[in-house]
């Protein structure tokens, strides 16, 4: 059965009509194409999926539509602010945390959310963030460093 | 030499739209019409297709055909035409379609797919090269010997060795009698996955005008091109295919895979665009699959530790199909011998079908699993002849005027393994090792390496450069982005040929065979050496174009003007000059009337006298481009859990000239950690049946973040290559050929235990942490 589930998408209210069991991910990417958002696997593992649902970081893969009604949703396309780029996005190109690039939008709104909650979060908690995303090009070091140098973007952009 | 832009950490062109999800992906691509195809693939690993019965799906909502295999005698394959696009009238792997249903939406083509009912006569299932090999074997392929094949490979008819090659070099297998001490073992490289981030995909459109175009998620789009055109049969300039940004591949995304098969299935519904995009379930099921490689090997020395003769024999568990697997034999067996020089060889390779997921390209083509065997007996040998292993190897490495299995001389251009492998005994053998203490065992490995490209003698890479009206420059070519970082390979060589700031070169993005330059495919670490040598041929020949049209307008010789990127200039006066913009379209006079041309170029660049091998003794230049190096793991063994821990990992390569470091350090990396996972814990497990016992993430685990070692180091040798754009060789492949012998050689080195097969999971060092103790 087809409901309405209306909810805000990148700043702007959104309505969808579809099935109560539909998944986030594919109202973001089939409704809405807002394709930023990558399928990577069946089940729940590899974390190209992340969006940030009311500040948190979900996987949009395993999130239901009914959880979504009335919420705000925050997509890769609706992090940086026209051509500037958020910090994370920034830190993450300059150092070199990209190969493929199909894990970078789940990485990108992980951290997003994990610094807008916590802008100290302590290099434990970025590694745990990051342990919830597979990448197979980099060999994370490199996006290690990136969040690193994110936490210090931010941290002067407060200043 | 100093260079203005080689050597320098520019960032890649492509990683803001990446960033900000802007890059398009093959299931990113939405096509007015399209529909969507889910495919059906059967119960048994082997089997006869008795009857399909597709009446209860063709009543499905939304389906639009229900398609079978049924009466299709297309046969496809560039080495081993063998390939159906769909299971005609048998099954030779769980993974292979059986039948596919195209519907409007995904959601129906998946719901229908499950109503197609099909009966099948079980066959007996091989698993594993060694069974099918057996003489009274049931055919995967009951005439084989009637595909067509290229004129270099051969199958053994009546069995099911699909292709047999062998290499012999001085007195072959006779040069034993030379060897004072001998050394062998059996070592086994398990099926394994790329497992790209990217679910492989593609998108088939025939259309009313009598031309097909193509999306796919590849690294080889002339060859889709060209193997649609002759499967279909209409010409080449009639077929255009796309490739979008590539999420990953590794290898297993070349050679021609699942094009055919979505071409076949939408060649059924003419004017309406087809999708397919595997699941992650499909990708490990019915894209590709790397390695299953069985080596046995037998290395003789004199008591001194030069080495005299190697005797290797590759077991190649295929997969049902072998047009994809039969070059990974050739080159894990002519590669066998590692960084080494023998003066006899004998190796032997086998192709063999068996009742699974077919094998294809996996980062490093048949090095790594070969020069498994390679790295671990040489260790084995050391302690024989009771030679240090450094001083051993330094014995043997191959070095200027050696002659490598296959014949070839090496150049003092092919670079330095022994350079390499100092700087791994620097950072991981300085000092002792820490002393086994309560917890842990501790142990130090080494492995040397070399990779030589695997190419087609034809194999090409085109480039078009065309000078725009500022001077600012725009290239086009063939070569896919997977995420190697090719285009900043290219801004990097341009702005340096071309003397122009990267800033004001514009690399392609995607690839469309309709505009961009040939490329073979884009395979084996080749883009930087061919690719790079192509960016400067049409550099130099559009530097060739300005300068015709400046001596011209400035009234002089072509031989005495020069040329900054800004400006060609008189050689003797550079204050007489005309800007290079000013020439780009040809020269506007002061009347208007225009002189010279366009400023543009093409060009392109192969391995120079690459060629095949000779049938009959394997010999031949396979390599032309050589790439060494070196790799070290310092590592933990938990007694208590068996749990291997690798706590430093060091590699050195001479690759010539490093492009972009920041680019090359995280190719390594990359490569080193898909190592780890392939020694520690990758394996893509198949039952009796025929069936893949762990088809997903959750239990085919790749290394995540927490895996990465506390301490990597990387290093590189710049011993300036002969081919490639400022002396570079590639380096895509090697970061991952040595990890696995160098983490079991400091197993060893730790426990005192040989293992002869991977992944070493920690149950596996349990159990043999407790034989041991048994033994003792």
């Amino acid at each position: 059965m087809a409901e309405k589930y209306t909810f805000k998408v990148n700043g702007c209210e959104r309505t969808v009509e579809v099935d109560a069991d539909t998944l986030l991910i594919d109202v973001l990417r089939e409704d809405l194409q807002l394709t930023g958002t990558k399928r990577g696997c069946d089940n729940y593992t590899c974390g190209a999926c992340t969006v940030i649902l009311n500040g948190k970081a979900v996987k949009s893969c395993r999130t239901t539509m009914d959880k979504v009604q009335g919420g705000e949703v925050i997509t890769v396309e609706g992090v940086s602010n026209g051509k500037e780029l958020h910090p994370v996005q920034k830190a993450l190109v300059d150092s070199g945390a990209i190969q493929c690039g199909f894990c970078t939008p789940g990485i990108v709104t992980e951290l997003v959310a994990l610094f807008d909650n916590n802008p100290d979060a302590d290099e434990d908690a970025i590694l745990k963030a990051l342990n919830k995303h597979l990448c197979r090009c980099t060999g994370y070091e490199a996006i290690k460093d990136g969040a690193l140098l994110a936490k210090q973007l931010i941290k002067e952009r407060q200043r | 030499m100093e260079y203005k832009y080689i050597g320098k950490p520019l960032p890649r062109p492509d990683a803001i739209s990446k960033a900000t999800g802007k890059a398009i992906y093959l299931d990113d691509i939405r096509i007015p019409g399209m529909l969507y195809a889910a495919i059906l693939s059967p119960e048994y690993a082997h089997a006869k297709i008795i009857n399909i019965d597709t009446s209860s799906a063709e009543k499905m909502p939304g389906v639009v055909k229900v398609v079978t295999g049924k009466d299709c005698c297309i046969r496809y394959g560039d080495n081993i035409a063998d390939q159906t696009p769909m299971a005609v009238d048998k099954v030779r792997y769980a993974g292979e379609p059986v039948a596919a249903v195209v519907a409007e939406t995904l959601e129906q083509a998946n719901a229908a797919v499950e109503k197609i009912k099909v009966e099948y006569e079980p066959l007996l299932v091989y698993t594993d090269a060694r069974e099918a090999m057996k003489e009274d074997a049931v055919l995967i392929h009951e005439h084989q010997e009637e595909y067509k094949r290229l004129p270099t490979l051969k199958c053994i008819p009546d069995t099911n060795v699909a292709n047999y090659y062998r290499l012999i070099k001085g007195k072959g297998e006779e040069g034993f009698e030379e060897a004072d001490v001998v050394v062998e073992g059996e070592f086994n490289y398990p099926i394994g996955s790329a497992a790209a981030m990217e679910p492989h995909g593609s998108i088939v459109w025939f259309k009313e005008d009598q031309s097909i175009e193509c999306w796919s998620s590849s690294v080889c789009p002339f060859i889709i091109r060209q193997e649609l055109a002759h499967t279909f049969d209409m010409p080449v300039s009639e077929v255009r295919v796309h490739i979008p940004e590539i999420g990953g591949s590794f290898g297993y995304k070349s050679d021609i895979t699942v094009e055919i098969t979505i071409a076949w299935i939408a060649s059924f519904v003419p004017g309406r665009p087809v999708k397919w995009v595997a699941t992650r379930r499909e990708d490990f099921t019915s894209t590709l699959s790397g390695h299953g490689i069985r080596t046995f090997m037998k290395l003789g020395a004199k008591k001194n530790g030069k080495l005299v003769a190697i005797k290797s024999k590759i077991l190649h568990s295929g997969g049902a199909f072998a047009e994809t697997p039969v070059n990974v034999t050739i080159t894990a067996t002519h590669n066998s011998g590692g960084p080494y020089e023998y003066e006899h060889c004998f190796m032997e390779g086998y192709t063999v079908y068996t009742n699974t997921t077919p094998v294809g390209a996996f980062r490093g083509y048949g090095h790594p699993e070969s020069q498994f065997a390679t790295e671990r007996l040489m260790d084995m040998l050391a302690r024989k002849l009771d030679m240090d292993p450094f001083k051993f190897r330094e014995v043997n490495y191959l070095r200027e005027g050696s002659i490598v299995a296959s014949g070839e001389k090496m150049w003092k251009t092919n670079g330095d393994v022994q350079a390499a492998a100092k700087k791994i005994q620097e950072a991981i053998f300085d000092g002792d090792k820490p002393e086994e203490d309560e917890d842990y065992y501790y142990g130090r490995g080494f492995a040397a390496l070399s990779k030589a490209p695997k190419g087609a003698t034809f194999s090409t890479k085109g480039c078009y450069m065309k000078m725009n009206i500022d001077g600012s420059v725009s290239i086009n070519m063939g070569g896919a982005e997977q995420g190697q970082g090719l285009r900043t390979v290219v801004k990097q060589v341009a702005a340096e040929a071309l003397q122009i700031p990267p800033e004001k070169i514009h690399c392609y993005t995607e690839i469309d065979t309709q505009f961009s330059p040939y490329e073979w495919q884009t395979i084996g670490s080749m883009f930087t050496v061919q690719g790079g040598r192509a960016v400067i041929r049409a550099a130099n020949k559009l530097i060739a174009i300005l300068k015709k049209t400046a001596s011209q307008v400035l009234k002089a010789d072509e031989d005495m003007l020069d040329y900054n990127g800004e400006y060609v200039y008189l050689r003797n006066d550079p204050s007489i000059k005309v800007a290079v913009k000013d020439l780009a379209r040809g020269y506007i006079t002061s009347d208007g009337i225009t002189i010279g041309e366009i400023a543009q170029a093409s060009a392109d660049a192969r391995l120079p006298r690459y060629s095949n091998p000779d049938p009959e003794t394997g010999q031949g230049t396979l390599g032309v481009e050589y790439t060494f190096g070196a790799q070290g793991a310092q590592i933990r063994v938990e007694k208590k859990t068996g749990k291997v821990i690798v706590d430093h990992f060091a590699s050195s390569f001479d690759i010539g000239r490093v492009i972009n470091p920041l680019q090359a350090r995280g190719t390594v990396l990359g490569g080193v950690l898909m190592g780890i996972g392939a020694a520690l814990h990758e394996e893509l497990i198949y039952d009796e049946q025929g069936h893949q016992k762990n088809p997903h993430y959750g239990r085919y685990r790749i290394p995540k973040m927490r895996d990465i070692p506390p301490k990597s180091t990387v290093d590189f040798i710049e011993n300036p290559g002969a081919v490639g754009p400022y002396g570079a060789r590639g380096i895509g492949e090697h970061p991952f050929l040595a990890v696995v012998p160098a983490i079991l050689n400091a197993i060893y080195d730790a426990t005192g235990i040989d293992f002869y097969e991977i992944p070493i999971t920690p149950e596996k060092m349990k159990q043999a942490l407790a034989d041991r103790k048994e033994n003792a």
